[in-house]
């Protein structure tokens, strides 16, 4: 069984170890900027890293508002910055 | 049956407790590891006194009597006559678990203050650069800055170094000199002398030095500048530096999370230095029939305490009898925590540290001149008409980061205090973690 993860960011792929968060693939693969603001399109990224501030919220699979810092990366996920 | 909720240290330490005379109990969690914040970890802990966590969870994992809920997040709890109904979301469904008895054992994150640059990626609470390296594997980048107050801000300095980061500078507002005025509980923890002693055997091997009364004024284009601060945080005019990093892990303190037990109905009260935390009995029972609170909802304390408390609240919920020194330990752990708030106290000229332009709620995006103008022209005399006038604490996180800084930013613009009420409203959310209506009409019930 692969220990590596293949998924898509904003339409690039991102390969990560099986078990990480989406937020912590993001991360190590040097893509800080996780989604920019509604209002001022200001760039946002991890900030809490434990589920409470839903700062590093993307779009999971076509669901919005999920917070990257806590989902598993899979294989195939499709994750956006906005929908 | 027990419910208890949180696998951290307390919950961990009152779900054992429980089995003891094998009372059933079900451990709710919402991570996919034994362990909460604290002991945090892939394949096993690390860190100061780590082995304790491999000897609880292995005693939770054998006990018969113990069902372990893992990657569950509770969002409600009902009350139907005598039982409870918790409610919570696992791998997308709702479902749900009755009980008599609920341990509410749910932790504590990080608290954040507002800088200019603090919304900026790269900046982020100490709480996410730990989770980071020790649940992920994942630098959050090579040159830190950890910063803040407190003694949590060691191990995290300490841990980065050890995964590889360059610590470019550790940064307190307070100053260790202020535990002198703590004696007494010092000498009744001479242990924490040994984890002093551990943590600066590491700041020297890592070549960190820490120094004092200072704080990260600003994060700008990676550009980080630390200012000289008084001791009532204002920002001192001279001697601030710059450094070019990629983190700043800025901390202070913790807040604890009220919400279940504020759905419940748990009584709550206003510690000493301002956190909303719940009132209990010498059996950690609240003040809710059956529902007993453990660890740092009920002040925060770290995880010594919580130990004591959650095995306090594990033996009263089963009906087991509380050795005395059981509670002898948690008084001495007391006085520390008592002692920790005094020595690294958060002072109101924070507020003096984000400009107009710098945002207070994230969610929102709510700028503090927003706010200002709220109080100024709009005439918000509180900080509820302050929130409902520029929705500041209305986003996702429903208020847990910003909700306290805002009201004590429009206490001080309305030259106030901040009530105890306003403290305890603010502090509470009607659900624990957004949940879909697509997914609650989905759910078995």
């Amino acid at each position: 069984m692969s220990n590596q993860v293949n998924f898509t960011f904003n339409g690039k792929s991102i390969s990560c170890q099986k078990g990480q968060s989406i937020a912590a693939a993001l991360i190590a693969s040097d893509n800080r900027e996780l989604r920019a603001t509604r209002f001022g399109n200001e760039p946002r990224s991890i900030f809490c890293g434990i589920g409470v501030c839903y700062d590093c919220v993307v779009v999971v699979n076509g669901v919005a508002n999920q917070r990257s810092c806590l989902i598993e990366a899979t294989d195939e996920m499709n994750v956006e910055s906005t929908s | 049956m027990i419910i208890v909720i949180g696998a951290g240290p307390a919950g961990l330490a009152a779900a054992e407790a429980a089995s003891r005379n094998g009372s059933e109990v079900a451990l709710i969690d919402s991570a996919s590891r034994l362990g909460g914040q604290y002991w945090r970890h892939r394949e096993s802990v690390q860190g100061y006194r780590s082995e304790r966590a491999g000897v609880l969870f292995e005693k939770v994992l054998r006990a018969p009597s113990i069902t372990y809920i893992s990657e569950a997040s509770v969002w409600s709890i009902e009350r139907e006559s005598e039982l409870f109904r918790v409610n919570y979301l696992q791998g997308g469904n709702e479902s749900s678990l009755t009980a008599e008895k609920l341990i509410i054992a749910t932790g504590a994150y990080d608290r954040s203050l507002p800088f200019p640059g603090w919304d900026h990626p790269g900046s982020m609470t100490p709480g996410a650069a730990q989770a980071l390296v020790k649940g992920q594997g994942v630098l959050p980048g090579k040159k830190v800055i950890v910063a803040g107050t407190g003694p949590f801000l060691l191990p995290v300095a300490t841990g980065l170094a050890e995964a590889g980061a360059e610590i470019v500078g550790l940064y307190d507002a307070n100053s260790p000199l202020r535990w002198s005025l703590s004696p007494r509980a010092l000498f009744l923890n001479l242990s924490k002398f040994a984890e002093l002693i551990y943590y600066a055997r590491l700041l020297r091997k890592y070549g960190i030095t820490p120094r004092f009364n200072r704080a990260v004024s600003s994060f700008e284009n990676r550009k980080a500048t630390i200012s000289r601060i008084n001791s009532d945080f204002s920002l001192k005019e001279t001697g601030s530096e710059s450094h070019e990093v990629d983190v700043v892990a800025v901390g202070w303190g913790f807040l604890p999370d009220v919400t279940l037990g504020g759905i419940v109905g748990c009584q709550q009260r206003v510690d000493s230095d301002g956190t909303t935390i719940f009132s209990v009995d010498a059996d950690q029972r609240s003040s809710q029939k059956n529902v007993w609170i453990a660890g740092e909802a009920t002040g925060i304390g770290g995880a010594d305490l919580s130990l004591l408390e959650g095995e306090i609240a594990g033996l009263s919920a089963s009906g087991q009898s509380i050795p005395a020194p059981l509670r002898s330990s948690r008084y001495r752990k007391q006085l520390f925590a008592n002692a920790l708030k005094k020595t690294y106290p958060i002072r109101d000229r924070w507020q003096s540290w984000p400009q107009g332009a710098t945002t207070i709620c994230r969610c929102e995006e709510v700028k503090l001149s927003e706010i200002s103008e709220s109080v100024s022209e709009l005439g918000a005399e509180d900080s509820r008409t302050a929130k409902l006038f520029t929705r500041a604490g209305m986003g996702l996180c429903q208020g847990r980061i910003c909700s306290r800084n805002v009201s004590e930013i429009v206490a001080g613009l309305t030259h106030c205090v901040v009530s105890n009420e306003e403290r305890i409203a603010s502090s509470n959310r009607p659900i624990a973690t957004p949940i879909s209506l697509g997914q609650l009409g989905d759910g078995k019930k």
